[in-house]
């Protein structure tokens, strides 16, 4: 009876284990895995209204800030970021000459890399520039040392016309693009 | 080709896949005694049996609907990403889902009622592990591709992170009673006790990034998330103490407390019936597990919840030209985490245990004269000193529906059941569920005198490369068995 029981077993033991197979797999392929998504997000949105621009003197600074921006430094952001690019918008919709300057500044505050929009006077068409970092463009370092940004609106003409659009502003859009290897 | 073992095989399937738990081999093979645990109103022959400790009944099964192990990990020479991309990205849907189940049973004992011979008693303890998770695919490719280029306007289902697991220990007692020649029903009480649990099935919201009010982008997450854990937390504080020494004794001492009744208890039943239309027709019903978990210790939960949008850092004047602090990109952040809070809490809940359901319709043929045993002494048929008519062949057809996160699970099978004499039985099955089409099984009971020994496994087809099967499943364990009366 136990012999029978354990050849039984044994029979089915060795179907079992040998009845199946595997074609050849090679699980070490998953460090192969490369995942590099695209992200999108808007960075800074200027607007100002032409009585504010007014309301300081002609043919100067009438906005300027520096301000923390830690969207790139973060080290999860800068150790994987592969390329991207920052689109700029401008528009102008007032009677003045305009110029706005985005400074992008180290943890010290020096200046690692700007962008100065200079738009005319009720501008048909906004201002598009588009920015690319990486292999063939900026350096990447620009972005992922930058650590606040300085803005700077300066007013390049008179103080007291009044366009005739309505609500007339200046408008500066921006967001980036980019791509990141997290894996 | 080569050669691998099955334990190895079955332990890399349940890595990569995380359930069917449908048994439509065991449903019904009332040779077996383990099937009173599909089916507490089974037919019942024995006088009584006694399961080998651990071994009476072990079983494990992986299933994934969509991706298999082959599809990825062959040696085809084809890019990992390609593949990640064409046969996962591509092609899974939210309703896939990777999933394992298995059972190993403490012990198990059933005896007929000395006085009530109509009855037959049985009782228990098995463990239980059942993780399922859906394939979360918005994530996925909010992960692969991210949410720009043309995922632009794309709005993501964060409803799609589903994924529940848990393991328990189960104390059961159940009675099977002949109502008669025809009538048999049963029921079971169960007593769970919980290792752990978590559940993470209720849910909702989206993140979509479209064309801004004012600035180029506005990326917009609604969330309405939570993931709820009980018996998980314990376990983790172990593993992560660096200063323990005794981590490994800690976790068997804990492990072993919420083993017996030292964790979170619920309490469940099941309950069925066999009918015998006719001599040769049978029709069987069961519901099982129904039943819940209090999980009240070691809970910690974590939720997301709220609706949050951004334009990155905006300045407007005039309302903001006397707000010159550094801080507009702390703000950002700090108005991003109001608008969208998250926290911990260890409130208790319940969780509900996955219901089951079997059907069947049986119909036995080419009477082959004495039946497994001459007299059992099961009560209505030794009553009567003559037992039924005894079929060598039965066949028919099964139904069974589980209970999931994201809706009933069914599965549909027909079966071809053999006896040769009393010592043999084999029956084979062609399932059909959303794992496979080609689910053909096989099972085996071989009865040796008082030893009892089964073994049962499905989609047999798929063990000509098994790593490229969607299902795998094996039963098998021992038994003693008397027959006899007395």
């Amino acid at each position: 009876m136990k012999r029978s029981l354990q050849f039984t077993f044994l029979v089915l033991a060795c179907l079992f284990f040998t009845a199946s197979c595997m074609e050849e797999q090679d699980f070490d392929q998953i460090d192969d895995l490369s995942i590099t998504p695209t992200l999108a997000t808007s960075l800074f949105y200027f607007e100002s209204d032409e009585q504010t621009i007014n309301d300081s003197s002609a043919l100067r600074t009438f906005y300027s800030q520096t301000f923390d921006f830690e969207a790139f430094n973060e080290s999860y952001v800068a150790e994987r970021l592969l390329e991207g690019t920052i689109t700029y918008e401008m528009e102008n919709t007032t009677s003045k000459n305009l110029q706005l300057t985005i400074e992008f500044l180290d943890e010290a505050g020096n200046v690692l890399d700007a962008e100065l929009f200079q738009i005319e006077a009720n501008a048909v068409e906004p201002l598009v520039r588009e920015v690319f970092y990486g292999p063939g463009g900026r350096s990447l370092a620009l972005l992922t040392t930058t650590s606040q940004l300085r803005v700077t609106a300066s007013n390049l003409s008179d103080a007291t016309s009044v366009s005739s659009n309505p609500e007339p502003k200046i408008k500066l859009r921006s967001a980036a693009e980019f791509l990141f290897q997290l894996k | 080709m080569r050669l691998v073992s099955k334990p190895l095989l079955l332990a890399l399937f349940a890595i990569c896949s995380l359930s069917a738990q449908n048994k439509e081999l065991l449903y019904d093979f009332y040779e077996i005694p383990q099937a009173l645990m599909l089916n507490p109103g089974v037919k019942t022959s024995q006088n009584w049996h006694v399961g080998v400790p651990v071994l009476s009944g072990l079983s494990v099964q992986a299933a994934t609907s969509g991706v298999t192990v082959n599809d990825l990990f062959a040696d085809d020479g084809i890019d990992f990403t390609t593949k990640v991309q064409e046969r996962l990205l591509d092609v899974m849907t939210r309703k896939d889902d990777f999933s394992s189940t298995s059972q190993i049973e403490g012990f198990t004992v059933g005896f007929r009622g000395k006085n009530r011979p109509d009855d037959y008693y049985s009782f228990g303890m098995y463990g239980e592990t059942d993780i399922i998770a859906y394939w979360p695919k918005d994530l996925a490719i909010l992960a692969f591709e991210g949410n720009g280029g043309a995922n632009i306007g794309r709005s993501f289902d964060l409803g799609d992170l589903n994924v529940r697991g848990e393991m328990i220990n189960v104390f059961h007692f159940g009675i099977n009673r002949k109502m008669g020649n025809s009538l048999t029903i049963g029921a079971r009480a169960k007593l769970y006790s919980s290792i752990f649990q978590f559940q993470s099935i209720k849910n909702s919201g989206s993140f979509v990034t479209t064309q801004g009010q004012d600035n180029i982008y506005v990326s917009t997450i609604n969330a309405d998330l939570q993931l709820q854990t009980a018996g998980v937390k314990g376990f983790y504080d172990i593993v992560e103490d660096d200063t323990s020494s005794s981590r490994r004794s800690d976790v068997k001492r804990l492990f072993t407390e919420r083993v017996l009744l030292g964790g979170n208890l619920g309490l469940g039943f099941d309950a069925g019936f066999s009918y015998e239309l006719n001599p040769q027709t049978t029709i069987t019903a069961s519901v099982l597990d129904v039943g819940f978990i209090y999980n009240s210790k070691d809970v910690w939960n974590y939720t997301l919840n709220g609706t949050a949008n951004t334009e990155g850092v905006t300045v407007y004047l005039p309302e903001d030209i006397n707000d010159l602090d550094n801080d507009l990109w702390q703000e950002l952040i700090d108005d991003i985490e109001e608008d969208l809070p998250h926290g911990e809490d260890t409130s208790g809940y319940i969780s509900f245990r996955p219901v089951k359901a079997y059907g069947s319709l049986r119909y036995d043929f080419g009477e082959g004269g004495n039946p497994i045993v001459d007299n059992c002494g099961c009560g209505v048929n030794a009553g009567g000193g003559s037992n039924r008519n005894y079929y060598r062949n039965s066949v028919g057809g099964q139904l069974f529906m589980m209970k999931r996160p994201r809706g009933i699970q069914a599965a549909l099978t027909g079966f071809y059941q053999r006896r040769f004499g009393k010592t043999l039985a084999l029956k084979t099955t062609y399932t059909v569920d959303k794992y496979s089409w080609t689910n053909i099984g096989a099972g085996l009971n071989l009865q040796a005198g008082p030893i009892n020994f089964y073994v049962l496994a499905d989609n047999l087809l798929s063990y000509a490369n098994i790593a490229d099967s969607h299902y795998v499943s094996l039963q098998f364990g021992f038994n003693i068995i008397s027959w006899n009366d007395n």
